[in-house]
């Protein structure tokens, strides 16, 4: 099998993810959206969006009414919310365990919320009951992690994450200090936008 | 409620954006657009491309009337894949909707504004007309 071929194979494109996220959070809070509605959030023009929503109309997913409302189908509601929760895991995951700063911690998570499989998303789950379930262990766990000292001796050979190239230099990362990691234990906040 | 001039404006950018935008995608489709009726449909495009360039000019000319410089904001993605005519007429139908629709809106903002009533007014004619031309076409 191909790896690199299963991404041609997502179920939905990140910009048909954001118009049914978009629906779904205006119908929360109007009770409505219309086409107008769901430009005016994702600042996109009206034509765009309605070009963008006859894929998703034909696929099933999203249903409009004799008003031109439109509602997301059972189907399309069920997408959302598992893109929701895997968005709400991945940022968990990069900012509360791995320290990324919230923000681009919710940037990632938004790049890749509709690309991850349900299977990887459970295995996540049960990573952060995990963490959740006990605070002394969750505690010790962040805490022998961000006293870790991550640097390495470049070579590549003898570390099962760089194989051929030493990733410290094939990733370069801007110098941050250690006070920048999310403090072990403790829970910083996650929006779950 | 009126609305201000820097609101006006920013209405005007908008339609701005959905008339540049709708142009690209004429422009688009007429380069994609394969089939026996292909000739047909690109002459009709062409048309819609003409049209829509020139409705942009109008409403960029408003913008500075209004003392502003138009802010042109789109992102626009056009598959690089062949469409019928029948296709490329139902894509259309469905931007030159939407841009009635801002027009629509466009005037209910502007009511007591005589000189944007009228011009909302007349752009809604040109459109109504567009959207009608093109129902026509794909009625079976």
């Amino acid at each position: 099998m191909d790896v690199w071929k299963e991404y041609e194979h997502n179920e939905i494109t990140h910009s048909a993810a954001h118009h049914l996220m978009a629906i779904d959070d205006l119908v929360e809070k109007l009770g409505y959206a219309r086409v107008s509605d769901v430009a005016r959030r994702l600042n996109i023009t009206r034509g765009s969006v309605s070009i963008s929503l006859q894929p998703l109309k034909k696929a099933g997913l999203i249903n409009q009414d004799e008003n031109r409302h439109l509602q997301l189908s059972e189907v399309g509601r069920q997408l959302v919310h598992a893109i929701k929760t895997k968005r709400l895991l991945l940022q968990r995951l990069f900012h509360e365990v791995l320290g990324v700063e919230p923000r681009q911690a919710e940037i990632d998570a938004c790049k890749l919320e509709h690309l991850i499989s349900n299977e990887t998303a459970n295995r996540l789950v049960s990573f952060l009951r995990f963490v959740d379930s006990d605070e002394s262990r969750a505690r010790e766990l962040l805490r022998l992690w961000a006293e870790f000292d991550p640097s390495c001796a470049h070579e590549p050979g003898r570390c099962p994450s760089c194989e051929t190239h030493c990733m410290e230099e094939t990733v370069p990362l801007p110098p941050r200090a250690p006070a920048d990691r999310a403090p072990p234990g403790r829970r910083p906040e996650v929006s779950r936008k | 409620m009126k609305l201000s001039s820097e609101e006006i404006v920013q209405e005007l950018n908008r339609i701005f954006d959905e008339e540049v935008e709708a142009a690209t995608r004429y422009l688009h489709l007429r380069s994609a657009v394969r089939g026996l009726d292909r000739v047909l449909v690109e002459r009709i495009l062409k048309e819609g491309f003409d049209e829509t360039i020139r409705h942009a000019e109008v409403i960029a000319q408003k913008i500075r009337a209004l003392g502003h410089v138009p802010r042109l904001e789109i992102q626009v993605s056009c598959p690089s894949e062949p469409v019928s005519g029948r296709e490329a007429l139902r894509q259309a139908l469905t931007f030159e909707e939407a841009a009635l629709e801002c027009y629509q809106d466009l005037l209910r903002k502007v009511e007591g504004d005589v000189v944007l009533e009228e011009f909302a007014r007349s752009q809604i004619a040109t459109e109504s007309e567009h959207v009608a031309q093109l129902k026509e076409l794909l009625s079976e």
